[in-house]
């Protein structure tokens, strides 16, 4: 009996076996088959006690030898079935993938609230601590101690809206300044900028509100300069308009500060050139600023003739229209969302 | 103020265009608000009518002939008062008038007509400023063929100020040449006045019974000729925005125009007195302005007075009764100072902001109170024809104390971060024309009356700064080194910023001037009373908000009109009470919520709000909140709730009542109102690190069954009140009520979780727990395992 030619033939039964197998429990019945205790490969061993000894070892290994390429032969079929199970379970799960997810939308930060935060993070950035106060303010910390008495011009130029005889809603948060030059009590140089929102007595239309936010600042010591302040401003015309941006400063008048300034930057748009958005003239208005008065330091118990400084205002929504050209500083009122949802995140 | 460039060349050379000249002025001075070519015309001569006819086949034209020395043109002319013999302003063809409207050659109704006669309006001169109706015929001195503009003195600039409330020197001529000739260091030349009096005598007594009137002036003058002004006056004072009305009045406005000090001129025969005396008026007391109105007066109001009745309101208006008329001929002439607070008062109570009294209110120069009354004079004898009686009548108790600034040098350079030398300061204000002494580094500086504005040290660190040019200053940062930070608050907002916009809701800031008719709707405490505005603009603004759900209510209804699906949205505002001012929180929910769009959406209702907020308190280390069912006007009575932690109360969580809602044309809505500050004390402080257990936690499920009517948060309370050492926490993760249980009940799933961080549990002692939980369930509730 020739072992080889058997096996040989048992082989190409077991591949003609495997091919026709599509379940593993058809597997289990050709493995039972070809390589059971029962099978012709495990019968052939009883061949072996009529084998000469020396014959016995080759006999059986060459047996074993079949025993692990059927084995391996019926594995490969094995995974085969396996893997062509999953493919179809999976192919069942196919989706179309260009279906739109769910909505989960992250809200927006409100525009102004972020430029706020925006400024603070600057200011922090160049030491300054971050200051609030009260909405309703008294007359003295409003006005007088500003160096506004009751009968001053100037008040003209800013109607406020009155609770009573001496309390108002403030104008503006410099009040902020003249409390925390008070908590210092003259004694230690003041480095603050406080935003918030303020109130005037104007008409809504496209370009006045009668409530608007502003962030002003205040810088008081020995020795703060004119130069300081520009080179502050200009490090906020930088980072909100833009690296390139220049400064200039005129002369205007506050009755707080002396020398008063409006501090122009150059305008975004035509970079200084003129261009309908700065009426021609290359500069656009963002803030006023001045040296702080000394009335203003004495009223808040700082010696002026040690003490000097600089603060400077801003109105947030004045910011935010000139950098993303709003038109209508209603729209930060009225929450449209389709107006909110323009300012999310991303590199901004 | 309107600056004439022909004007201020009296006083100065002038060589730089108006545009250069108002870039200056806004980089050193003040802000320019426009300037203009007053008349934007040209091709404009002086013609000469030698003849005027009817239009053969037209009923309201004329055709003239035009002599403009040159050549004679035949025009067609519509104007009702054009007639031979007239001096006029002739357009020929070329000429171009305002507007860019160029004048051709035109046939009219079959007569060819070459070029026009012009109107004052259609040079672009506002009718206000000579009411003349038809075409302009000049009245003076002029020669045909020559440019008209010219020869009307039109051809002038001008260049507006937008002057600020300290700068009153600004408001004359001579103040405007004075800054200018600093700006451009230049020479400036202000003119002498010379006056031939004449013999007789003033025979005026002028007294004052108030402080209030610093001081007066007051000359006669007499055979006055009233006629129309010199053409080059008119023309000036209408580029500086002033009607010319005669020589009188035109000097009286002229001469406050250059000099910044008002004058008033009565006529000397209708004052019918010999002396001037003022006083304050008494309340109650009534006087008729030359408006013919009758004015109510309060006291303090300023009066003059012929020594018997009130002739004018000083300062603010003149009297009916004095007023100079077509045939005076004497008058007396005022120059005087007034309280600036006083007139502000006057003239706001009775709205009579004039030119004058705009000027006082500011403060007037008081070393030119008696030159302004001599200018005039002067220029009365030259264009009225007037004489001067001698002696000019005054009381003078205006402070012209010498008063010096003094201001060093090293103070100069600290306060502008410069490094100015002592001659580059001497130059300045040498080029300011100050009176100046400088000794060892300081200078002494005079203050100069023209310039009332002047306090402090200060005042003189601003004129260097803006004549020397702020470009040249360096940009520096103050040396001061602080650190910045926020507050734990602020750092606090932040968060809850940044929580509520990763849960997807938007941030919204609303007003916070309300109408007391709605203030009160969505507030807890009805007792509460808004804080008034004294003067509101509005019904619809009169008091301030106590909550923010009405704004935010009117985001959602703004926002759905508009075809918004969702509108989830929160604000960080305030509450503002009499007790003071607290901080809110106000969240608002209305349509899906994260929608799954073609995937199943669950509905948005009161737990989609309760689960935001129990996110945002996990995120902010707020545990353990509390909600006790409650009824208030305007939410749904079953579906709202207080929030409370450890007893106290933090705010409300519900539903809008459906009727309010409805009203709004809007389905459910969800709101959440929170003391920010209560929420902010409870947060967590600082994180506390607790070592994670190697040892896994077990948890049981069971289901019970029990009374509809029984709270979660009680069955909860029972579970943790057997105090079971191992047992860590339970949620609800079933809610089920109908067929399968009884019709009061409903059956609830719950999750219990048990855990020891020190050892593996035993299922025994795991079973025990449960038992004892449904044991106690069972006893005090009445609750059956299912």
């Amino acid at each position: 009996m020739d072992v080889n030619k058997t096996i040989k033939e048992l082989e190409v039964a077991l591949k003609e076996a495997l091919d026709g197998v599509e379940k593993i429990e058809a597997l289990q019945d050709v493995k039972a088959q070809f390589i059971g205790k029962k099978a012709d490969l495990s019968l052939l061993m009883r061949h072996m006690k009529d084998l000469p000894n020396e014959e016995k070892p080759a006999f059986g290994q060459t047996i074993n030898e079949a025993k692990q390429r059927f084995s391996a032969l019926i594995e490969a079929r094995r995974e085969t079935i396996l893997a062509k199970k999953m493919a179809n379970k999976l192919k069942k799960e196919t989706i179309d993938v260009t279906l739109p997810g769910p909505s989960y939308t992250l809200g927006t930060p409100h525009l102004l609230r972020k430029i706020t935060a925006e400024i603070e993070d600057l200011f922090m950035g160049m030491g300054y601590l971050v200051k609030e106060g009260p909405e309703i303010e008294s007359d003295e910390l409003n006005f007088e101690k500003l160096n506004l008495p009751k009968e001053h011009p100037a008040r003209d130029m800013q109607d406020s809206f009155y609770l009573t005889e001496d309390t108002l809603l403030r104008t503006h948060t410099s009040p902020v300044q003249v409390r925390t030059m008070l908590e210092y009590g003259g004694a230690k140089p003041v480095k603050i900028i406080c935003p918030g929102v303020v109130y005037r007595r104007d008409d809504d239309d496209a370009t006045h509100s009668h409530q608007f936010m502003q962030v002003e600042g205040l810088v008081v010591d020995e020795k703060t300069s004119l130069s300081d302040l520009k080179g502050t401003l200009l490090a906020v015309a930088k980072h909100m308009f833009g690296e390139d941006r220049k400064i200039r400063l005129r002369p205007s008048y506050f009755p707080f500060t002396e020398p008063s300034f409006e501090v122009d930057v150059t305008c975004s748009q035509c970079d200084g050139d003129g261009c309908s958005m700065c009426k021609q003239t290359g500069y656009i208005e963002i803030l006023g600023a001045g040296m702080v008065h000394n009335n203003v330091l004495e009223a808040s118990g700082y010696d002026s003739s040690r003490y000097q400084g600089f603060a400077f205002g801003m109105g947030v929504e004045r910011i935010a229209m000139l950098k993303y050209g709003i038109d209508d500083i209603r729209h930060f009122y009225v929450n449209d969302l389709r107006f909110n949802h323009q300012f999310k995140g991303g590199k901004s | 103020m309107k600056v004439s460039l022909n004007w201020l060349k009296d006083y100065i050379k002038i060589k730089e265009s108006r545009e250069t000249l108002a870039e200056l002025m806004s980089l050193h001075s003040q802000e320019v608000e426009y300037t203009q070519q007053l008349v934007k015309a040209k091709g404009l001569v002086i013609g000469y009518t030698k003849s005027c006819k009817p239009h053969p086949d037209a009923d309201k034209l004329s055709v003239c002939e035009v002599d403009v020395k040159t050549e004679t043109l035949t025009i067609v002319c519509g104007a009702p008062n054009v007639a031979a013999g007239q001096h006029v302003i002739v357009a020929k063809n070329g000429a171009v008038l305002p507007g860019g409207f160029e004048i051709k050659q035109t046939t009219i109704r079959g007569v060819e007509s070459n070029g026009m006669i012009c109107s004052l309006d259609e040079l672009g001169i506002e009718h206000k400023f000579h009411n003349e109706e038809g075409i302009h015929v000049i009245e003076g001195d002029v020669t045909m063929g020559d440019d008209a503009l010219k020869a009307l003195f039109l051809d002038d600039e001008v260049i507006a100020l937008d002057l600020t409330p300290n700068r009153m020197d600004l408001l004359s001529m001579h103040g405007v040449a004075y800054d200018f000739a600093a700006i451009l260091d230049r020479d400036i030349t202000i003119p002498e006045v010379t006056i031939a009096y004449e013999k007789t005598k003033n025979s005026m007594t002028i007294t004052t019974e108030t402080e209030l009137c610093e001081s007066y002036y007051g000359s006669v003058i007499e055979n006055l000729e009233i006629k129309p002004s010199p053409l080059w006056m008119k023309a000036r004072l209408i580029a500086a925005g002033i009607r010319p009305i005669n020589n009188v009045v035109d000097i009286t406005n002229y001469v406050m125009l250059e000099t910044g000090q008002p004058l008033h001129a009565f006529d000397y025969d209708l004052l019918d007195s010999e002396q001037i005396v003022v006083r304050t008026a008494k309340k109650g007391e009534t006087f008729v302005t030359l408006d013919d109105k009758k004015r109510l007066l309060e006291e303090g109001d300023i009066l003059i007075t012929n020594g018997k009745e009130p002739v004018a309101l000083g300062g603010v208006m003149g009297g009916a009764k004095t007023e100079v008329h077509g045939k005076t001929t004497r008058i007396l002439l005022e120059s005087a100072v007034f309280n600036p607070t006083q007139i502000r008062l006057t003239s706001s109570r009775l709205d009579l902001r004039s030119e004058s009294s705009m000027r006082f209110e500011r403060r007037v120069d008081v070393g030119r109170t008696r030159y302004a009354l001599d200018r005039a004079t002067e220029l009365l004898i030259k264009y009225a024809n007037a004489t001067v009686r001698k002696d000019v009548a005054y009381f003078d108790h205006t402070d012209q104390s010498e008063k010096i600034i003094e201001i060093a040098l090293e103070r100069i350079n600290r306060v502008l971060g410069s490094d100015y030398s002592t001659e580059h300061v001497a130059r300045v204000l040498t080029r300011l024309r100050f009176d100046f002494k400088e000794k060892h580094g300081v200078f002494y500086v005079k203050k100069p009356t023209r310039r009332p504005d002047f306090e402090s040290y200060q005042d003189l660190i601003e004129e260097i700064g803006r004549i020397s040019g702020y470009d040249a200053l360096p940009a520096t940062l103050p040396s001061t080194v602080s650190q910045g930070e926020l507050s734990p608050l602020q750092r606090f907002r932040r968060h809850v910023r940044q929580a509520l916009t990763g849960l997807g809701l938007d941030e919204v800031m609303t007003y916070n001037l309300v109408s007391k008719d709605d203030v009160l709707t969505y507030v807890k405490e009805k007792t509460l009373k808004p804080i008034r505005i004294k003067h509101p603009m509005s019904d619809k603004r009169n008091v301030l908000r106590l909550s923010a759900i009405n704004g935010l209510l009117d985001v959602v209804s703004h926002n759905r009109a508009r075809q918004a699906d969702a509108v989830h949205v929160f604000e960080l505002g305030k509450s503002y009470q009499k007790s003071g001012e607290r901080e809110l929180l106000t969240l608002a929910m209305n349509g899906p919520y994260q929608s799954r769009k073609w995937q199943e959406t669950p509905e948005t209702s009161f737990f989609t709000l309760k689960g935001v907020l129990e996110a945002l308190a996990d995120f902010l280390g707020v545990q353990g909140l509390e909600y006790e069912q409650t009824s208030l006007e305007n939410y749904h009575p079953h579906q709202t709730a207080i929030v409370t932690l450890k007893g106290e109360t933090l705010g409300i969580i519900g539903k809008i009542h459906p009727q309010n809602t409805k009203r709004l044309d809007l389905d459910d809505v969800y709101v959440l109102e929170f003391d920010l500050m209560k929420l902010f004390e409870v947060s967590q402080t600082e994180f506390a690190y607790e070592t994670i257990s190697k040892l896994p936690s077990v948890s049981r499920d069971i289901a019970i069954v029990c009374d509809k009517s029984i709270p979660v948060k009680m069955l909860m309370a029972t579970i943790k009140k057997q105090n079971i050492e191992i047992f860590k926490s339970v949620d609800v993760f079933d809610v089920y009520e109908g067929e399968h249980v009884g019709a009061n009940q409903k059956s609830l799933g719950l999750r219990m979780v048990f855990a020891d961080s020190t050892r593996t549990l035993k299922t025994e002692e795991i079973d025990q727990a449960t038992n004892k939980i449904i044991k106690a369930l069972e006893e005090k509730h009445q609750a059956t395992l299912r």
